[in-house]
């Protein structure tokens, strides 16, 4: 039937909803054992690539494997893989546990295995509530309850952290991390690089339905550049001896610094000396991975083929030189924000949990640096005309450091 | 399948949908026996008064050995068997509406048998609304008419088989109508205009225009047949002789102008049920589930 290897194989997927190309020639492996993520900006596909492997949608063209098979052809397709896609599709009326025994039923468990997995989500002391009465969070965990009754070997999650709690967030990346230790596979979607890079050792980013990133988180995490900021007395002489000194990724920013890139701040300031040249100011800045992200996905709704640079489907992947858009000039307030010391950011911040505990806040960070989002929702916060990354920069929790 | 089956049965049964509409159809058709008897009654009372029954020798009858209630029990049934339609119709609407058919997908082998375990489960169901259906109506009728036109224990059979047969047909057919439709106002209202108001008014226009025959080809009309076409066999072979002009007047009674033989009739009906099913099976089939 199928070959048992937890392997997921997306190959060439493509779907068209009318007009729109939803997504677009996609393919990625995801290995057992593993937590992969499945990144891209909202509208970016992630759903509907999930929706095709699962056999809910039929693709245009390509084809999702599981097991080395269709979905439609795994027989019994909730032992294989159990998939978490909306806090919804539960029957107000019906309680947690029918809810629970009704799937129970169809996959051929024993009615206790409901309560099995009731407790393990976390909802054994409402078992009995009507679905309908849930909150999002709770939804979120009798979803994963469906999910795992079948004690599949695949775990597919949309988007599970969604109305989630800290807690359940924690609980959750808990789970699912010896989940994938015990041999299983993990594969789960955010729209959020920070809502899962505790989670997750791989990552697939999407951007526009086309894939940009394919690899190890670690792999991109050493793949950034950091650049030095500076501001010296005399401009072109620093720059002349940078020249001079084989440093050729020089940028003139608007405020009168200039930015280098791919060197240390300690040889700026050497050459500087050595050059006559003051420095009036001197910072590092390392880009983190939030950014990254940012850069991988830009552009989604900006004009077409702008930074249409699909990354083949390849290992090691190609994320070899910064996107276009990072040699862009960033306005005012944008140096302010990677003010923290390097070392920070390549840590953990302390207590995954606390990140979210600004749930708005990591939102309204990708509101704004973008034209991406006509109309930000009722209570983002429109940022200052002249300061689009300011906000980004007021959650420095998330990128690191702290 | 034997797993399927399960868990569609016990969808059916976690939620209240199934009481909720089974206490209206056992007080309609209670309340429809109740009536009709009463009609009937005084019909036959009529019949057999002094002033009848002069009539009834020149026309060469016997007004007392008519069955009037067969007519009252097949009416009764025709219309209580709307609300198990009604709940086949919301068998597939109600789970693209809850979006709980993500999960009965996920949890399946494949559509086919996931929609497959779905017909049986409301097969047997159709059966239970029929079988409360029936007991209503006998009771009703029993309470209002006089023993004399009651049916024998034959005919009542009969009545009974064709009445939980056409329970069964109607929920068949809504669940059909449902899986074409995947609205549930949408299923609910088609369903109810067409067999309460549309398509009695294209049958009066059938039957003006001296076209009855085909009335027993459209969906009500196929169904009414089922027990309108049992009850007219029932009464005409107890009622002795009954003039050729009366025989139609007696069909339209029932219910079951135009109709063809109960099977026939069963088997019209069925090919409609069949019919939207199929093509609601088609689209289900390939819709994409977002």
């Amino acid at each position: 039937m199928h070959d048992g290897t937890g392997r997921i194989v997306v190959q060439n997927l493509t779907k068209q909803f009318g007009p729109v190309a939803a997504v677009q020639n996609l393919s990625f492996t995801v290995e057992p054992g593993s937590v992969t993520g499945f990144l891209g900006p909202n509208g970016a596909g992630k759903t509907t690539t999930l929706r095709m492997l699962l056999g809910l949608v039929t693709p245009t063209a390509g084809i999702g494997l599981i097991n080395g098979r269709p979905f439609s052809q795994l027989g019994n397709p909730a032992r294989v893989v159990g998939a978490v896609l909306e806090a919804q599709g539960f029957h107000p009326k019906r309680t947690a546990r029918n809810h629970l025994r009704v799937y129970a039923a169809a996959i051929g468990v024993p009615d206790s295995r409901a309560d099995q997995v009731l407790q393990l989500v976390g909802l054994g002391a409402a078992g009995d509530r009507k679905a309908g009465g849930f909150s999002l969070g709770m939804k979120q965990r009798l979803a994963l309850a469906t999910a795992l009754l079948g004690d599949p070997q695949i775990l597919v999650l949309d988007e599970p952290a969604n109305g989630l709690d800290p807690e359940g967030i924690a609980w959750l990346r808990t789970f699912l991390q010896s989940y994938a230790r015990s041999g299983r596979t993990v594969l789960i979607s955010s729209h959020l690089l920070a809502e899962v890079e505790q989670t997750v050792d791989q990552v697939v980013i999407i951007s526009r339905g086309q894939t940009m990133y394919y690899g190890p988180l670690d792999h991109l995490r050493d793949q950034q550049q950091g650049r030095v900021l500076v501001q010296p007395s005399d401009t072109g002489a620093l720059v002349a001896a940078l020249r001079e000194d084989g440093i050729t990724g020089i940028e003139q920013l608007p405020d009168g610094r200039i930015a280098v890139t791919g060197v240390e701040a300690r040889q700026v300031a050497d050459t500087a000396l050595k050059a006559g040249v003051s420095v009036y100011g001197i910072q590092e800045e390392k880009a983190d991975l939030e950014r990254l992200f940012f850069q991988l996905t830009n552009g989604q709704y900006a004009a077409p083929g702008q930074y249409a640079q699909p990354v083949a489907y390849q290992q090691p992947p190609g994320y070899q030189q910064p996107p276009p858009g990072y040699q862009q000039t960033p306005p005012q307030g944008y140096q302010q924000q990677y003010q923290q010391p390097p070392a920070g950011y390549q840590q953990p911040p302390p207590g995954y949990e606390q990140q979210y505990q600004q749930p708005p806040q990591g939102y309204e960070q990708y509101q704004q640096p973008a034209q991406d989002y006509q109309a930000p929702p009722p209570g983002a916060q429109q940022p200052p005309q002249d300061n689009p990354y300011g906000q980004q920069h007021g959650q420095g929790g998330l990128g690191g450091g702290a | 399948m034997g797993n399927l089956i399960k868990s569609e049965f016990r969808k059916t049964t976690t939620t209240g949908l199934w009481w909720g509409l089974m206490i209206p159809t056992v007080l309609l058709a209670f309340g429809w026996a109740l009536g009709t008897g009463a009609i009937f009654k005084t019909v036959s009372d009529f019949m057999n008064s002094s002033d009848a029954e002069e009539l009834a020798s020149l026309l060469n009858v016997d007004p007392s050995q008519w069955q009037m209630s067969v007519f009252g029990i097949a009416r009764s049934i025709n219309v209580a068997t709307i609300f198990p339609m009604i709940f086949g119709g919301l068998a597939i609407a109600n789970e693209i509406n809850r979006k709980t058919i993500t999960t009965t997908f996920l949890t399946s082998p494949n559509r086919v048998s996931a929609l497959g375990a779905k017909m049986i489960v409301y097969i047997l169901w159709g059966a239970i609304f029929g079988i409360a259906i029936v007991a209503s109506v006998s009771i009703g009728i029993a309470l209002t008419s006089d023993a004399g036109s009651l049916p024998d224990a034959g005919g009542w059979l009969a009545l009974a088989g064709v009445g939980v047969l056409s329970s069964i047909l109607m929920t068949m057919f809504g669940v059909g109508v449902g899986a074409l439709m995947t609205s549930v106002v949408g299923t609910t209202v088609v369903l109810l205009l067409y067999m309460l108001i549309v398509e009695n008014g294209i049958q009066l226009v059938l039957a003006s225009q001296g076209l009855p025959e085909v009335i027993g080809f459209l969906p009500n009309g196929a169904v009414n047949g089922l027990t309108g076409s049992v009850a007219s066999s029932l009464f005409l072979s107890n009622a002795g002789v009954v003039p050729e002009d009366m025989v139609e007047a007696l069909r339209a009674f029932a219910g079951a102008l135009g109709a063809f033989d109960w099977w026939l009739s069963g088997l019209i009906f069925l090919v409609w049920s069949g019919l939207f099913f199929l093509g609601g099976w088609a689209a289900t089939q390939r819709k994409d589930i977002t």
